[in-house]
C-alpha cells in the first residue's frame, strides 16, 4: 500500500501529468471565477479531450481542474457576493460582510487557507475511509437521504435567523425555497406544474440566476444607492496585511476548520447531497460554536469563524465524494457523474478493482486534489492583495461590471433571456427577504435541494409505506433535527442562567 | 394590530401556499404528495407568523440578524424612491440586453451608468467603457463562445430585410 501511496504522488509528478494538472487548475480557476460556469459542466466540457491521454494523464487534468473550482468560487463570493461557484454560497454571508468592513484580505486568507486544510483532511480521509464508509453509504436508503436534507435544512433554519420567531422565518424560507423548486415538470407523473404554459419553466427555476438574484441584486442595488465601496467608506488601506490574519485565524480556529472539513467529507460521501449542504452544515456548525448569544449574533456581521467552516467544508467534500465514485461506482454529485464518465472512456471500471489493480491511479487522484490545492492556494494568496483591492473601488465605478457579471453568470444558465428575468425577480425578493429580516440562506437550501427531497419523499413512500418513518436511522436523524432546532432556545436559557448567576 | 413588511409577506406566502395545495389537489397522488405536505406545512407557519406580527406590541423597526443582519439595509434605510431608481438600473440593463442584444448593451449601459449616475469624467467613462467591452468579448464571446442573443431591434431590422 505504501509503495502505492509513494507511486501515486511520482506518477502525479512526472512531466506531461504535472503539466496537464497545472492546465487543469489554470481552468478550473478560471471557471471558478467565473460566475455560471461551474465545475461540472467545464468538466463535461474537457471531456473531448482525454480520449487520447493515459489514464494517469487525464485524471490530474480532470481532477486538477474540478478540485480547484470551489476555491476560486469562494474569491468572487468574499468580494463581491456573485457566487463562482453554486456551492460558493454560504461563503457570502460572513465573507462579503468582512469586505464591506474592509477586510477582505483577511476574509480571502482565511477562507484559502481552511480551503486548503479541507482539501487535504478530505484527501486524507479518502485514504483511509474507503472500508469504514462503505456499510454507511450502503446502510442509508431514500428515507435517512431525505431524514438528512430536512436536518441540514433545519440548521439553518434555527440558526439563519434569532429570537422567537427566528425559526420560524427560517423554515417558512425554506419552505418557500422548497415550493419554488416545483416548478417545472413532475418527474413521475410528467405533469407541469406552475410553468404558466412557458416552456422555459419546464426544467424548473435555473438555479444560478435563482442565486445571484437572490445575493448579488441586492448588494448591486445597495451600492448604486449608498455609493460607496464594497467596503463602505473606510480609509485606503493596505489589504495584504489582513491575509496572514485570516491564515492565522485558520490555526486559530484549528479544531473547527478541521470538524467542517470532516462535516464536508462525511456529506461528500452521501450520494446526492452535494456541496451546497456540506457549505451550510458546516456554517450552522460554525455557528453553534460560539459560546455565548453576543458572540453568535456576530455571525452573517463578518465573523471568520463563518468563513472558516464553509470554506473547509466545500473543498473537503471532493475528497469524500470521490469515495463512492471510485469505490461503489456511485457518483455523488454532477462532477463524480462526469468524472465517472471518464473513468468509462478510459476503459476502468470503479469498484474493487480501484483498491487493488489500480490502487496507484487512486493515490495518484488523492496527490492531485492535494497538489492542485497546493498551487491554487499559493498563487492566489500571492495575488490577494491586489484581489482585495477590488473592493475599495467606489462603487459607481465597479457596479456596472458587476451587473455585467451577474447577467453574463445568470445568462449561462440556459442561454435564454428569460434567465435575465428570473435573475430581476429574484433580485427583487432577495431585496425584500433582506429588507423585512427575511433570512436567505433557508431559502437557497430549500430550493436547492426540493427536487431530491421530493424524489427520496416520494421513493420512500412508494417503497416503504408509512413504515419509513420507523427505520431506526430516521428516528435518530429526525431527534437530531429536533435537537438542532430547539438548541438555540437551550443555548439561550443556558445564558440566561449563567447570567443570573453572575 | 398594524401592517408591516414582514406581515405583508407572510400574508403573501399564505395566498401563495394555498393556492399551490389547492393546484396540488387536481394532480395524481405522486405529484401532489410532497407539495400538498410542504405547502400545507408553510400555510401554517405562515399563519402563525402573520398572527404573531399582527397582534405584536412594542418593536416597529424590523432589523434582520444572524446570517443577514450586514446586509442592504443594516445601515441607514434607503428612501423608497432611491431603491426604485436603482432598480430601474437594472431594469435599463435588461431592456438594452433585449432590445440589442449583449455585444451592444454591455458597452452602452456601462457608458450611461458612468456617465449620468456616476458623475465620472469623459476619459474614465470612455477608458472603462472599452475596458468593459474588451473584457466581454475577450472572455466571453471569444475564449467561452458563449452564444449571445441578437437583440429584438437587429431581429426585427432583418425580418424586415434591413442589414
Amino acid at each position: 500500500m505504501f509503495e502505492a501511496f509513494i507511486g501515486g504522488l511520482l506518477s502525479v509528478l512526472q512531466l506531461k501529468p504535472f503539466l496537464l494538472m497545472l492546465i487543469g487548475v489554470v481552468v478550473g480557476f478560471w471557471v471558478g471565477i467565473l460566475p455560471g460556469i461551474g465545475g461540472g459542466p467545464a468538466m463535461a466540457l474537457m471531456l473531448p479531450f482525454i480520449y487520447k491521454m493515459t489514464p494517469q494523464e487525464a485524471f490530474p487534468f480532470l481532477l486538477g481542474m474540478h478540485s480547484v473550482c470551489a476555491s476560486a468560487g469562494d474569491i468572487t463570493s468574499v468580494l463581491f457576493g456573485i457566487p463562482g461557484e453554486g456551492v460558493s454560497v454560504a461563503v457570502i454571508l460572513d465573507g462579503y460582510a468582512m469586505s464591506k468592513k474592509g477586510e477582505a484580505g483577511r476574509a480571502l486568507g482565511a477562507v484559502l487557507m481552511s480551503s486548503l486544510v479541507g482539501a487535504l483532511v478530505g484527501a486524507f480521509c479518502m485514504t483511509i475511509a474507503i472500508p469504514v464508509v462503505r456499510p454507511l453509504v450502503l446502510a442509508f436508503g431514500t428515507p435517512e437521504m431525505f431524514m438528512m436534507i430536512i436536518v441540514g435544512l433545519t440548521c439553518i433554519s434555527s440558526l439563519s435567523k434569532q429570537g422567537k420567531r427566528g425559526i420560524m422565518l427560517g423554515a417558512l424560507a425554506g419552505g418557500f425555497g422548497f415550493l419554488c423548486s416545483l416548478v417545472g415538470q413532475a418527474p413521475h407523473a410528467g405533469i407541469h406544474r406552475f410553468t404558466f404554459h412557458m416552456i422555459y419553466l419546464w426544467k424548473g427555476l435555473p438555479l444560478i440566476p435563482v442565486v445571484i438574484g437572490l445575493y448579488a441584486v441586492p448588494e448591486i442595488i445597495d451600492l448604486i444607492i449608498h455609493k460607496t465601496a464594497i467596503a463602505g467608506d473606510l480609509p485606503f488601506v493596505d489589504l495584504r496585511k489582513g491575509v496572514t490574519e485570516g491564515i492565522k485565524d485558520t490555526f486559530r480556529h484549528f479544531w473547527l476548520t478541521i470538524r467542517c472539513s470532516l462535516i464536508g467529507t462525511l456529506v461528500g460521501v452521501m450520494p446526492g447531497l452535494g456541496g451546497g449542504i456540506a457549505q451550510w452544515v458546516a456554517y450552522a456548525h460554525a455557528t453553534q460554536s460560539a459560546k455565548t448569544a453576543e458572540e453568535r449574533s456576530g455571525f452573517g456581521k463578518g465573523d471568520v469563524r463563518g468563513i472558516i467552516g464553509p470554506g473547509a467544508a466545500s473543498n473537503s467534500k471532493e475528497g469524500g465524494g470521490l469515495i463512492p465514485t471510485i469505490a461503489f461506482g456511485i457518483p455523488t454529485g454532477p462532477g463524480m457523474a462526469i468524472l465517472l464518465g471518464a473513468f468509462l472512456l478510459l476503459g476502468i471500471v470503479p469498484g474493487p478493482d480501484m483498491l487493488s489493480k489500480h490502487l496507484t491511479l487512486t493515490f495518484s487522484m488523492v496527490w492531485t486534489i492535494v497538489i492542485a490545492n497546493i498551487l491554487v492556494v499559493g498563487g492566489s494568496l500571492l495575488c490577494i492583495g491586489y484581489l482585495a483591492r477590488l473592493t475599495m473601488i467606489r462603487g459607481t465605478l465597479i457596479v456596472p461590471f458587476l451587473f455585467i457579471l451577474s447577467f453574463i453568470g445568470a445568462f449561462t444558465a440556459n442561454n435564454q433571456a428569460a434567465d435575465l428575468i428570473v435573475t430581476l425577480l429574484f433580485g427583487g425578493l432577495g431585496y425584500l427577504m433582506v429588507r423585512f429580516g427575511w433570512p436567505r440562506p433557508p431559502f437557497i437550501l430549500g430550493f436547492i435541494l426540493g427536487n431530491l427531497a421530493e424524489e427520496y419523499l416520494y421513493i420512500s413512500v412508494f417503497r416503504y409505506n408509512v413504515e419509513w418513518l420507523f427505520r431506526p436511522y430516521v428516528i435518530i436523524l429526525f431527534f437530531i433535527a429536533i435537537g438542532v432546532a430547539l438548541f438555540p432556545f437551550f443555548q439561550e436559557r443556558r445564558l440566561k442562567m449563567k447570567e443570573g448567576k453572575a | 394590530m398594524r401592517w408591516t413588511g414582514r406581515n405583508l409577506m407572510s400574508l403573501g406566502l399564505m395566498v401563495i401556499t394555498a393556492w399551490v395545495v389547492i393546484a396540488a389537489t387536481k394532480w395524481p397522488f405522486s405529484t401532489a404528495l410532497f407539495p400538498v405536505i410542504i405547502g400545507a406545512l408553510v400555510f401554517f407557519l405562515a399563519t402563525a407568523d402573520f398572527l404573531l406580527g399582527w397582534f405584536e406590541k412594542g418593536k416597529t423597526v424590523e432589523k434582520p440578524s444572524g446570517g443577514e443582519r450586514h446586509s442592504p439595509e443594516a445601515a441607514v434605510e434607503p428612501l423608497m424612491g432611491e431603491v426604485l431608481l436603482a432598480f430601474s438600473w437594472a431594469v435599463g440593463f435588461l431592456l438594452l440586453i433585449l432590445l440589442l442584444g449583449f455585444p451592444i448593451a454591455v458597452p452602452l449601459f456601462v457608458f450611461v451608468f458612468l456617465k449620468f449616475h456616476g458623475r465620472e469624467g469623459w476619459r474614465m467613462s470612455l477608458g472603462l467603457t472599452a475596458l468593459a467591452f474588451a473584457a466581454f468579448y475577450g472572455l466571453f464571446v471569444r475564449v467561452c463562445d458563449i452564444p449571445f442573443l441578437e437583440g429584438w431591434i437587429q431581429n426585427g431590422l432583418r425580418a424586415l430585410g434591413i442589414g
